[in-house]
This record gives C-alpha cells, structure tokens and sequence, in this order.
C-alpha cells in the first residue's frame, strides 16, 4: 500500500515541482513582491507597505489602462455573446452548407493571434480595406488610419477583438443546444407556442449554464486583453489596457514590486467579477 | 506520529529531494563560458542575426580564434524584440556573457547597477580614435567600446522635388528652405504629402523631435545635471516648429509605413538612419533621391545618435581577454568588413570612416558629416523614464491637441521630479 502510494506521488510529482515551482512560488513571491520596491538589477530592495497601491491609484497612466479595460470588457462581452447566441441559433438549424459556415465562423479561433492583429494592422491603416471602404461609404475615416487616432484605435480592436472570438462562443451555445430535450420542444409545438415562445422560455434558460461559462471565461480573457494592443498599438492612441501596463511596468521598465501590485489589483477586479456573475446567474438576475 | 505515516513522510521527502537535487543539477549544466581544458570560451551575446551580416560576424569571429588558439568565442544570437529583456534577466541572475552588445541607451542601465566592467583604464589611448563615447561614461569611467553607431539624416525624393519646379539638386539647409520644400511638395496634391512625420511610436517619435530640439539650442537637463531644463523658449519654438510642419504638411505614420510611403513617391522628406539605404539597395528600389543635413533654424543643425556598444561583464573570469576581442572586433578593418557587409554608414573608429568606401559614397558621406553635428541623449540611468515622459509630452500636443508650453512645462516638472528623486 505504502508503495503504491509512493510510486502514485513519484509518477505525480513531475506536476507537482511544476506546479509547485512555476505557479504557486511566482503567484506568491509576486504578491510579496507588490510590498517591495523591488527591480531588477537593483541589488536590495526594501519594504515599502501599501506604498506600490498607494501610488497605483494616483497613477492616470494606470487609471486610463484600467479605464480602457473596462470600455473593452463592457464593450466587448454583450455585443460577442449576442451574436455567439444569434449564429448557434441560426447554425443549428438543417440547412445545405451549414457545416462551411460553422467551419468559417470557427476559423479565426484557431488562427494565431498575432497573424490577425497583423492583418488587421495592415486592413485599418490608411490605403487598406477597411479604410478604403468606409470611404466609399462616406464614412469619413480618421485621417492617418483608424490605429492612429484616439478616437478609434481602441474600439478599432474591439471590433476586432470581437470578430474573432465570436466563432469559439458560437461553438460553446452549439454544444449547449444540443443537450436541450427535442422533447421540450415538441411539447410547446403541442402547446401551440411560437419560435419566439420556445426561444425565451425553452432555449434561453436552458442555455444558463452555459452563457454563465461563456461570460466567466470571456470576462476572464477580455480583462486580460493583451496581444491585441502589444501587436496593433504598443497601447499607444488611448489603447492602453491593465495588462499592457503590466507589461511596460514590468518587463520594460523592470519595475517588479509595482508591476506585482498592478497585477494584484487585477486579480482583486477579475475575481470580484467572476463572483458577481456567479451571484447573479445563480439568483436568476441574468 | 505512528511508524508507518512517519515512514512514508520519510519516503515522500527521499523523492522530493532527489528530483530537486536532479532538476537543480539539469539548470546548473547549462551555464558555459570560462576556462575548458586550457581554452579560453568567451560567451557573447549580440543582436546581428540578418542572414546578410551573420555570415561576416563568424567569420570575423573564425578569424580571431585562427590568430588566438587559445580562444573559443561561444555566440549567442539576440532579436531586439526580447534582447533587452534577455539581458537584464541574465545580468541580474549572475549569468550574463562575458561579452554582450548593448544599445546605446541602455549601457547606463547596467554600468550604474555595477553590472559592466570598467574599461577606462585599459582603453584610454583608444578614446582619441572612435566616435560616441558619451553614453559609455559614468561616474568618470567607461563602461562600453563604441561599435556602429547610427545617426539619422534627411531623406529627400528629387523626383518631387523637380514637380514643384525647384532645382532636383535642392537640399534644405535652414527651417525655413524644409518648410517651403516640404508645402510645395505637399501642394502637388494627389496624395502625395510634403513630409514623413512620426506617428506615437515607442522608441521612435522623441528621436525625430530631438534634431529640431537640439538644433534651435534647447536641453533637457542643465550641464550640472541638477535641473530640468526642456520647458524652455527654444524648445517651444523647436515643438511649435515640428507641430506645425506636422499639422500643414506631414504623412503621419509609423517609420516603416512613412519610409514606404517615401519609397513610393509618396511623401517627399523624411528623417531615416542608414538602414533606408541598405534597403534601397538590397531592395533594388528604382528611386531618385538624395540625402542631407538635417536643418537647425539658420544652418544646418544637429541630429539625433545612438548606436551598438560591446560591454564586458562585472562577473566574466576573462575581462582581459574579452577586451582584447572587442578592440578586434573594432579596428579599422573588422570595422570596415562589417561596414561594407551590412552597409552601415557610421563606424564609431574613425580611421575606418576616412576609408574610400565612405569618402566615395555622397549618401554615406552625408551621414559621416552629420555624424560631427549628432548628439546623444543625456546620460542618466533614468533615460528610459525620461524618454516615456517626451514621448507622452510629444504625444498630447501633437495629436491630442494639448497646447505646446503647457505640455512643455508638465514635461519639465515630470523629469525635475525624477531628478529630485534620485538625489
């Protein structure tokens, strides 16, 4: 017994070094770290309290990037889930090429991240497609390109943002579809309830459990946006979000005692969140 | 506790030691450099991996080690998309390169945390030979050799400059003869703009500012280091000048867009290193151009440089013998190799800038004369914060509109306070 258990833990604990060594000792060395004035290069560093946080909320550079992600998360989540919802509807109905369309709309999910922001780059920059066809609608586009101007650049990959996370969503309310009773269906088709009766009183509710992972794991991914802004902006033209602030305070600037308490102040938002929607969802507000 | 939890406790901890005592052994095993069986392995970090100068960088390395047998040179290849990271993490974790190739910019980073060797002693009959000591100096020492350095000039298309009906020979040499160049250009119209103006790019728009800033007499720290002296009435005519060539006249874009656009036929001046040349010819780009001074208020005025610095580490077992390879790596012929190799138009020695390569070449020439009138940016370990605030001043009053004095005077009081700091 006393063996198998032990071959059980050696078999086991190449996870648990890792686990141990690459994500629970960084989580919270980084939160002692936030305590610290600490950088890299500098040999000492000493205890400075709340100091990091302190600093953080009188920080408009860290203000204007928290501000900025949520104008991303709000933006972003509502207008992707209708329309994940809206498309998993209509795909998963019988109709002939239903299978191209779903492969289409799931295709950018599975494309680098990178790559699309770098096409996009080139689509919204003044002489590419985007910018050429807002002129042809008369749209007046900004001048130098839509990257290149505050009043666009961040909603520019929003927009973005959410043309390409709409396929996995879609994918996730198909799955869900499918394991709602045909029966419940039949029943209201007895009834004599209409598309619109069985969409709001059958599928919708039905369909909770999985908006409530929908939601959570997007509010995750969306408040951690990132990739999108070091590719297309260098947060530059009000783009700036938490993360990528992150990023410059830490591994530009190696500033890694503040970089830690902008990351925990992060977690704090994104778990706060996270619980609310759990709150709600389970109370039936949304 | 019984006997049988205290032995299994006992097992789990024999396994857990073991596998840290393995993993432990597995990281250590990766480190090189240092003495191997008589020879001497000097590791060395540097960022020139294009296939078209690699080639010229190992076999100036397989030369050095066919004239020293007793050296190996181990060389580790950096991008500048994640170098500087590479490094900071390497110099902080005690196990940086004996030899490593820094950025202008960042030497102070290093030399004022007491991670690079000082040289000063061992080079001091050199410094009379090269260029672009300013940011390898601190505390009175030197921290870093020169290697290639880059200053940036006027690029102007004299095919433009011929629409608008002025000599194609033109070359603006005052603010005044840039502006009339660049409105006449930009009056041509079918899209075609006067000048490449910098969108707000990292690293990128304060250099195009800077020549207009240094050339009209304004500085961004007093001499004696003490005070913050950017929010002037020269660099407010600087800004406003920029501002307003930029608003009237200018393409605005990133420098790869604008230098494309130029390419194009598309704008008509802009401000580029040496690397527009080296794409002009590896490209075959069918383009009239010619290069010049860029312009100060009257004559023509200063420019912006920076450039590569090999650096020796505080902790390398080998400093003498690694100096010894940079000095090689930096004479007049090595220099010169690399020079024609990557078509690099600024040589810190300065022997190997009087070479015919140079001399015959007016767009090469162009950049050794501005190389005379180029200055650095201030020295200070805090230049990375500093350059963070000019871009952000740069930003507000050129594309969000914030008024020029205003954004100045914030800029001043941001970088005072930094100084303030550090005393």
């Amino acid at each position: 017994m006393r063996s198998r258990q032990s071959t059980g833990f050696l078999l086991a604990s190449p996870w648990i070094l890792t686990f141990l060594a690459f994500w629970l000792f960084p989580l919270l060395y980084s939160l002692v770290l936030s305590f610290t004035n600490y950088r890299l290069l500098r040999p000492s560093f000493d205890w400075v309290g709340f100091q990091n946080f302190i600093q953080l909320f009188s920080d408009t550079a860290f203000l204007e990037s928290l501000k900025n992600t949520f104008i991303f998360v709000f933006g972003t989540i509502p207008v992707t889930t209708i329309i994940a919802l809206l498309m998993a509807v209509l795909l998963d109905k019988r109709f002939k090429g239903r299978t191209l369309f779903r492969s289409g709309f799931f295709m950018p999910s599975i494309t680098s991240m990178v790559v699309i922001a770098l096409i996009f780059t080139n689509l919204y920059s003044r002489g590419g497609y985007i910018f050429i066809l807002a002129q042809m609608a008369g749209l007046a586009p900004p001048e130098n390109g839509y990257l290149l101007s505050n009043k666009t650049a961040l909603f520019s990959i929003m927009a973005m943002d959410i043309w390409m996370s709409v396929g996995y969503y879609m994918l996730l309310f198909l799955a869900g579809l499918k394991s709602i009773p045909v029966e419940l269906y039949e029943a209201a088709d007895v009834a004599g309830a209409g598309r619109w009766r069985k969409f709001w009183s059958i599928t919708l509710p039905l369909l909770k459990p999985v908006s409530l992972f929908i939601i959570v794991i997007n509010t995750i991914k969306s408040f951690q946006v990132f990739i999108e802004i070091f590719v297309m902006t260098k947060g530059k033209y009000g783009s700036s979000s938490a993360v990528y602030y992150i990023y410059e305070s830490g591994l530009s600037r190696f500033e890694f005692g503040y970089a830690s308490a902008a990351a925990y102040v992060l977690l704090l938002i994104i778990a706060v969140f996270s619980y609310l929607q759990f709150k709600l969802m389970k109370q039936g507000r949304i | 506790m019984n006997h049988e939890l205290y032995s299994r406790t006992m097992n789990t901890r024999k396994y857990l030691f073991a596998l840290i005592i393995i993993s432990i052994l597995g990281i250590s095993g990766c480190t090189g450099g240092g003495k191997k069986g008589g020879a001497t392995t000097l590791d060395w970090w540097q960022f020139w991996t294009d296939p078209a100068i690699k080639p010229t960088i190992e076999k100036i390395v397989a030369d050095y080690e066919s004239k020293n047998p007793g050296i190996k040179i181990n060389l580790t290849d950096l991008t500048w998309g994640d170098g500087h990271e590479k490094i900071v993490v390497a110099f902080s974790s005690g196990t940086a390169p004996d030899i490593v190739e820094l950025g202008s910019d960042w030497i102070l980073e290093f030399s004022s945390n007491g991670q690079l060797a000082p040289i000063g002693k061992e080079i001091v009959t050199d410094t009379g030979k090269f260029y672009g000591w300013p940011p390898a100096i601190y505390n009175g020492d030197i921290y870093a050799f020169p290697w290639i350095l880059g200053t940036r000039v006027l690029f102007i298309n004299r095919g433009l400059v011929k629409q608008t009906g002025l000599d194609s020979n033109f070359v603006p040499s005052n603010w005044d003869q840039l502006k009339k160049l660049c409105y006449k250009i930009d009056s041509l119209g079918g899209g075609i703009r006067g000048f490449g103006s910098n969108a707000a790019e990292k690293h990128t728009l304060y250099k195009k500012f800077l020549p207009f800033f240094w050339s009209n007499g304004g500085r961004i720290i007093s001499e004696d280091g003490k005070y913050a002296v950017i929010s002037s009435d020269k660099g407010l005519d600087a800004l406003e000048f920029y501002k307003e060539l930029s608003d009237s006249c200018g393409m605005i874009d990133t420098q790869r867009r604008l230098e494309d656009a130029f390419l194009a036929g598309k704008v008509g001046v802009i401000i580029s290193g040496d690397w527009l040349l080296k794409r002009i010819r590896n490209e075959k780009i069918n383009i009239d151009f010619v290069t010049g001074l860029i312009p100060g208020p009257q004559y023509p005025g200063k420019s912006f440089v920076g450039g590569e610095y090999l650096a020796v580490s505080e902790k390398s077992q080998n400093k003498p013998e690694a100096l010894d390879f940079i000095k090689y790596l930096t004479n007049r012929e090595n220099e010169l190799i690399f020079c024609k190799a990557n078509f690099s138009a600024n040589p810190s020695n300065k022997e190997t800038a009087r070479e015919k390569f140079f001399t015959d070449d007016p767009a090469l020439q162009t950049f050794i004369m501005q190389m005379n009138l180029s200055k650095f940016p201030p020295p200070d370990p805090q230049w990375v914060y500093i350059e963070d605030i000019i871009e952000t001043m740069l930003e507000n009053v050129l594309f969000n509109g914030r008024p020029a004095a205003e954004s100045l005077y914030d800029a001043r009081n941001k970088i005072q306070k930094l100084i303030d700091e550090k005393k």
